[in-house]
């Protein structure tokens, strides 16, 4: 075999072994390469932590940092597969659930001896332990639903259950009498029972024990379906149908006038022309108890496979990202709320009526747990959730059902 | 080696991409036949192990798979069936001197221009039971009574058929209308001269002479239909109403990705891999045997 033959056979080899390597730009093996965050920031967020990154960059001469936006769901498996190839980016940015599947999978690392934190300055759930071991840092709290009004039509939002039906009635209008009306008093997402939790714990159920093991063929259950369902089917002051994108068009069009939302979603109404307040979503008359939404940190946790100077210099990173200053700065252009207690003084939060109005939301909030059973939880829950908002299945048969279904896959799940 | 030494150049110049398809479809393919025969999942996603048959015993065993190979089943020929009545019926219009010709052939091809996910979501929006058009239009100008679409599973059924019907017609009828222009005019002149029907000139002279070029395209729609995750996924939000509007394939999608049951899903996609091989190897078999038989 001829020279450039042989040279052209070893270009093409590695060519086609190293190209995907350079191609991913996302390895963690050479340390000369820059660090890499995986996040599922979207639009403003995503402009903020780039500015950060910059900041840091400045800060640190020599570091590079680089920043690659994921979708949720996208950004799990791709960093599952990724770190199980032991790859992946350096930092994982996401909601604390995602700590139990990675832990379980052996995916991030233990970060208890690595960091320096001061416990007592950092809010509850925002130092994510999984098992006894700290495996997320958040740069904020909350990621929770609340009431979200329009100011326009909605002068003082409903304390409870009653005043939100009375109002509802009153705020729904069909002028025209065809039966379809023009707006509606409230709207949520029918589609996810993320958006269900607050009416379930309202009537004082939970998705599961201290064990893990789920609580939803319940009594409680029941009752928060039958009130979900109703107030649409029944009641007549949210429309039939509703997922998020539907939900969110009618708020910003003002053909609703509140809506169960979470603090991601807030900015868009703002920009969309919607004079909007934020309130607790009314206490349920009938138990007298506050609907708590899932509260959870997100947060930054670091891949098992970063190592060595590569680590330190990571731990850098995320020391300057779970910073006051930063979770201050998300605050400020986000409405976020900061995971450091000490945050929470600076006039960003107290000045902020929707920050203000979000903590006392907060407070009636419930942690979400962080284990993997979740994942099976929401998966029994979703097609009884929307079964039963379609009118396709009872409030009983669906919490009996959402019961035997979320053991079945808990039990899958575990094998 | 003689061979090899003649043409050395041309291999060489594909030895990069051949290379990187090698290692881009068939280790995976390999890795997904391995872990079939394991028990990866999220309890044993490192220190997974081999345990056999295990998996293909789990496959067969749970009902659920039978419910959904019957409606992958319905789902692929509802939609073959559109895809290749429709596509040649277009085809045959598009195949006559109509004025604009280039305009509407333009039209029909824009569905298959579109990214298939944005039309996903567009008729998801258009069947929306009450925002949507499709029951705007059925409740306001043909004063019918609204209908579920997504609520139900017909209904979810229909709207998934209807996306995915229009998105794949276009390719059918391209594939069509290239037969139907290499099939010399004399012959039916000829069957007109001979006063034959419409139906017969198209049961005798179009449909066998456009066999050779629609059977690929048949095998090759009914891999891509039996696979088609985007639609059924996009338009059903995940499996909704209630987690029943699935395919295999999305199936398989929401076992490894949403409860992380690895080896499960890599065994049921060996099986629809299996599944489709038996099937597209016997069609294109029969179709060689009908072609040696003089079609």
């Amino acid at each position: 075999m001829s020279h450039p033959v042989r040279w052209i056979i070893l270009f093409s080899l590695i060519t086609a072994v190293m190209g995907p390597a350079f191609l991913s730009g996302c390895g963690t093996g050479g340390d000369d390469r820059p660090l890499s965050i995986w996040h599922q920031m979207e639009g403003e967020g995503k402009d903020v932590l780039q500015i950060q990154i910059e900041r840091f960059m400045r800060s640190h001469p020599g570091r590079e940092v680089t920043q690659l936006y994921k979708e949720t769901e996208e950004l799990r498996t791709h960093f599952q597969t990724a770190a199980l190839a032991g790859s992946g980016a350096d930092l994982v940015y996401g909601p604390a659930d995602q700590v139990g599947p990675f832990e379980a999978m052996g995916l991030i690392r233990p970060l208890e001896d690595l960091v320096d934190l001061d416990s007592s300055d950092w809010a509850e759930g925002a130092l994510v332990t999984y098992r006894g071991h700290l495996y997320q840092i958040g740069d904020r709290v909350g990621n929770h639903v609340a009431l979200v009004y329009n100011r326009s039509l909605v002068s003082e939002p409903p304390k409870d259950s009653e005043a939100l039906i009375r109002m509802g009635r009153e705020l729904t209008r069909d002028p025209d009498g065809d039966g379809n009306p023009d707006r509606y008093a409230l709207v949520w997402n029918y589609s996810e029972p993320f958006f269900f939790i607050p009416f379930l714990s309202g009537f004082g159920g939970w998705v599961m024990d201290a064990e893990a093991h789920p609580t939803l063929g319940t009594p409680e259950m029941e009752a928060a379906l039958r009130f979900a369902h109703d107030l649409p089917a029944r009641h007549k002051i949210a429309p039939l149908d509703a997922d998020r994108e539907t939900a969110d068009a009618l708020f910003k069009s003002g053909r609703a006038a509140m809506i169960i939302n979470g603090s991601w979603a807030w900015g868009g109404y703002g920009k969309a022309g919607i004079d909007y307040g934020v309130a607790r979503i009314p206490m349920i008359k009938e138990t007298g108890l506050w609907p708590a939404p899932m509260v959870s940190a997100k947060g930054y946790s670091i891949n098992v496979n970063v190592e060595g100077e590569r680590l330190e210099r990571a731990l850098e990173l995320l020391e300057f990202l779970t910073s006051e200053d930063v979770q201050l700065e998300f605050s400020r252009v986000l409405h976020t709320i900061p995971a450091r207690i000490s945050a929470r003084q600076s006039p960003i939060v107290t000045q902020d009526e929707v920050l203000r109005q979000s903590l006392h939301q907060l407070e009636a909030g419930r942690p979400m747990p962080v284990v993997p059973e979740m994942r099976a939880i929401w998966d029994a829950m979703r097609p009884q959730y929307q079964s039963v908002m379609a009118g396709t299945k009872s409030p009983a048969d669906a919490a009996r059902d959402m019961q035997a279904l979320a053991e079945r896959k808990i039990a899958e799940m575990n094998e | 080696m003689s061979v090899l030494a003649g043409r050395r150049i041309p291999y060489l110049l594909i030895a990069p991409a051949a290379i990187v398809l090698l290692l881009v479809v068939l280790y995976p393919f390999g890795f997904n036949v391995v872990i079939s025969f394991s028990n990866m999942s999220m309890r044993h996603f490192r220190d997974w192990s081999l345990v056999g048959l295990d998996q293909y015993r789990r496959v067969f065993e749970d009902p659920v798979f039978y419910g959904l190979l019957g409606k992958t089943a319905l789902w692929t020929a509802v939609n073959l069936v559109a895809h290749v009545s429709l596509g040649i019926l277009l085809a045959m219009v598009l195949n006559q001197n109509l004025k604009g010709r280039a305009v509407f052939r333009t039209l029909l091809i824009l569905p298959w221009a579109v990214p298939q996910y944005i039309t996903a979501l567009t008729w998801r929006g258009l069947f929306h039971s009450e925002f949507g058009d499709i029951n705007l239009m059925l409740t306001r100008w043909l004063h019918l009574p609204p209908v579920n679409w997504l609520k139900t599973l017909p209904g979810s059924f229909t709207a998934c058929a209807v996306t995915n019907i229009w998105l794949g017609v276009p390719f059918m009828m391209i594939v069509a209308l290239g037969g139907l222009q290499s099939i010399p005019r004399q012959l039916w002149e000829a069957a007109d001269v001979d006063g034959a029907s419409a139906l017969r000139k198209f049961f005798h002279i179009t449909l066998p002479l456009l066999k050779p070029v629609l059977i690929p395209a048949v095998v090759l729609g009914t891999i891509w239909t039996f696979n088609n995750l985007n639609v059924v996924w996009l338009v059903t939000n995940g499996g909704e109403p209630a987690d029943q509007m699935h395919i295999l394939v999305s199936y398989v999608y929401r076992s490894a990705f949403f409860l992380y049951r690895y080896a499960y899903a890599a065994a049921l996609s060996m099986i629809i891999f299996l599944i489709l091989l038996t099937l597209g190897m016997t069609f294109l078999k029969r179709s060689r045997v009908e072609a040696g038989g003089g079609v």
